[in-house]
């Protein structure tokens, strides 16, 4: 798998405060790469570190193979935090600035305006605009030069469900054409739901770092009940049962590795205990994100 | 460098408050020698007293005198077109466009030069302005056209541009440094007269190192013309020490500004 962004040991410091620690990262070509991390994390600093707006402490990172400049930005298409443009200045024409800068031809202009679906609106002034507009005009600007690598950072921040939506299937439509996306967002459905990959940050270090098929595996946790009075008893002293806990009525049983909820309930039928309810949490993003962040807290 | 220049145009092009103040600085420019002659006919015909001197006498409006004087008085406009230049970079901050340029593939120098380049090219519009008012102008008061005298003092042109560009880079500077439009117009406004301030107050020991501070590098270049139709006095050159102090200020606050952009997380 070929590279596309290095980062080692890149360090940003704010006086005492540490934004980003010791970050060591590798983006592989293609992946869809999910920065997750509560607000003040230090995602959007390591992006704007990784795009030259903010100066690093110490640390390097390269962008395919090759140290960062200006040229290669230009193969970027990138947006930070909100859509920035001219106010007074309509799509067309901010699009026009973005495609003289990135060296992009003009011809892009329309097909990506198109895309976004913001076409018949080329003309309107930006200031114009409604926030959903905004987000998908900024879409657009990373497009116009028909980027290898996409970064986003909470692209569907302060939009409706509807926005989120089709922000969304915009992202998944890209991602199916081979571009490598870098997202970062604070909202983990959103990434689970397109992502290939994630990493985990707090307070700038590093939690994790993995792919997003990875989380359904380990220990599986089955909510279950059954008739009978000594069934804590029979879940509490079974080898196979890491920890039960009872929770809204049902009783959570997390399994040893490789263990599901047939094995559960082959033992509980062995017992003389009927199940009435048996259920595999699924193991989600969520779950896993804030499990590691509980870690790191007791760590 | 062309290309920088064209996207800072693009960015300029639909920003109407810009062209406006450029117009009626224009206007200004062409307006003033005008009104000049029609302020010394209506002196002549109100009947005031010179001691029977013609006003209209004074060769205020003849080549070659014209250059030194129109360019002086023009160089109390620059602040007009400081206050353009001030608010169309502070935008670029205040609208994060700057980080947005960056990110997009601009280096902060090529920032620094596509700005630097507007500048430029509003200081050399202005400059040819003046020099056509004061051709057509000059044409028209002179009451004999001898063509050696027509451009003798033409670098006072030179000296205006020089005037502007260096206080529109200044501009720049305090721009980059302050970032809001308001506090740098008025940090811009009050900037002469505390210069000035100082340059009374110096110690007699290094009282001489006044006339080398920007502002009033920038005014000695072109000196006060008027006294010499009183005194004779002659002073009708460019000083060419001080064109030498604007130019090396200039390349400083080019400086201060690269180094602030390189240094700033934007």
């Amino acid at each position: 798998m070929e590279t596309v962004l290095s980062i080692q040991n890149l360090t940003k410091r704010y006086g005492r405060l540490t934004a980003v620690n010791n970050l060591t990262l590798n983006v592989e070509k293609g992946s869809v790469f999910g920065i997750l991390g509560p607000n003040g994390s230090g995602k959007t600093t390591t992006l704007g570190i990784l795009l030259d707006v903010i100066n690093k402490t110490s640390g390097d990172f390269t962008w395919f193979g090759a140290p960062p400049t200006k040229a290669v930005r230009k193969r970027i298409g990138a947006i930070l935090e909100t859509p920035i443009f001219y106010p007074y200045l309509s799509a067309a024409k901010n699009l026009e600035i973005v495609a003289e800068i990135k060296d992009a031809p003009k011809a892009n202009i329309d097909p990506v305006l198109e895309k976004v679906e913001l076409l018949d609106r080329r003309n309107d002034k930006f200031r114009t605009y409604s926030l959903g507009m905004k987000q998908r005009l900024s879409i657009a600007s990373a497009l116009i030069c028909d980027p290898e690598v996409m970064i986003l950072d909470e692209p569907t921040n302060g939009l409706d469900p509807q926005g989120i939506a089709e922000i969304r299937t915009l992202i998944q439509q890209i991602a199916s054409e081979g571009k490598t996306i870098i997202l970062a967002s604070h909202l983990l459905d959103e990434v689970q739901k397109v992502c290939s990959h994630f990493c985990v940050l707090k307070k700038g270090t590093l939690l994790h770092s993995g792919s997003v098929d990875e989380i359904g595996k380990g220990p599986v946790t089955v909510e279950v009940d059954a008739v009978g009075e000594q069934i804590e008893s029979v879940l509490k002293s079974w080898d196979k049962a890491i920890d039960v806990k009872l929770e809204d009525g049902y009783y959570q049983v997390k399994l040893t590795d490789g263990c599901t909820a047939q094995d559960l309930n082959v033992h509980l039928f062995d017992q003389g205990l009927i199940a009435t309810h048996l259920l595999t949490q699924k193991k989600s993003l969520e779950k896993q994100f804030l499990e590691l962040l509980a870690e790191s807290e007791n760590a | 460098m062309l290309k920088l220049l064209r996207i800072d145009l693009l960015k300029l092009a639909n920003y109407k408050a810009f062209w406006v103040l450029n117009g009626l600085y224009a206007l200004l420019i062409v307006g003033i020698p005008a009104g000049v002659i029609e302020f010394l006919k209506w002196l002549k015909s109100a009947g005031a007293e010179f001691d029977g001197f013609d006003p209209m006498k004074i060769p205020i409006l003849h080549f070659p005198d014209i250059w030194q004087n129109i360019t002086y008085v023009y160089t109390f406009l620059k602040v007009f077109l400081a206050i353009i230049i001030v608010i169309s970079i502070s935008n670029e901050f205040t609208y994060k466009t700057v980080r947005q340029n960056i990110i997009d593939g601009m280096s902060r120098l090529d920032f620094l030069k596509s700005k630097l380049l507007t500048i430029l090219m509003v200081s050399m519009g202005s400059a040819v302005l003046v020099f056509l008012t004061g051709l057509i102008t000059g044409a028209l008061y002179t009451p004999d056209m001898a063509f050696a005298d027509m451009f003798s003092e033409i670098e006072f042109v030179f000296a205006y541009f020089l005037d502007l560009f260096a206080f529109l880079t200044f501009s720049f500077l305090l721009t980059v440094i302050l970032k809001r439009s308001a506090l740098t117009v008025f940090i811009l406004l009050i900037y002469r007269p505390v210069e000035w301030i100082i340059i009374i107050n110096l110690p007699t020991a290094i009282e001489g190192i006044g006339q080398y501070f920007p502002l009033q590098a920038m005014s000695n270049m072109i000196e006060v013309p008027f006294p010499k139709y009183i005194f004779q006095e002659i002073n009708d050159d460019v000083n060419t020490t001080m064109v030498g102090v604007v130019i090396a200020w200039i390349c400083l606050f080019v400086y201060a500004i690269y180094a602030k952009l390189k240094s700033s997380d934007l």
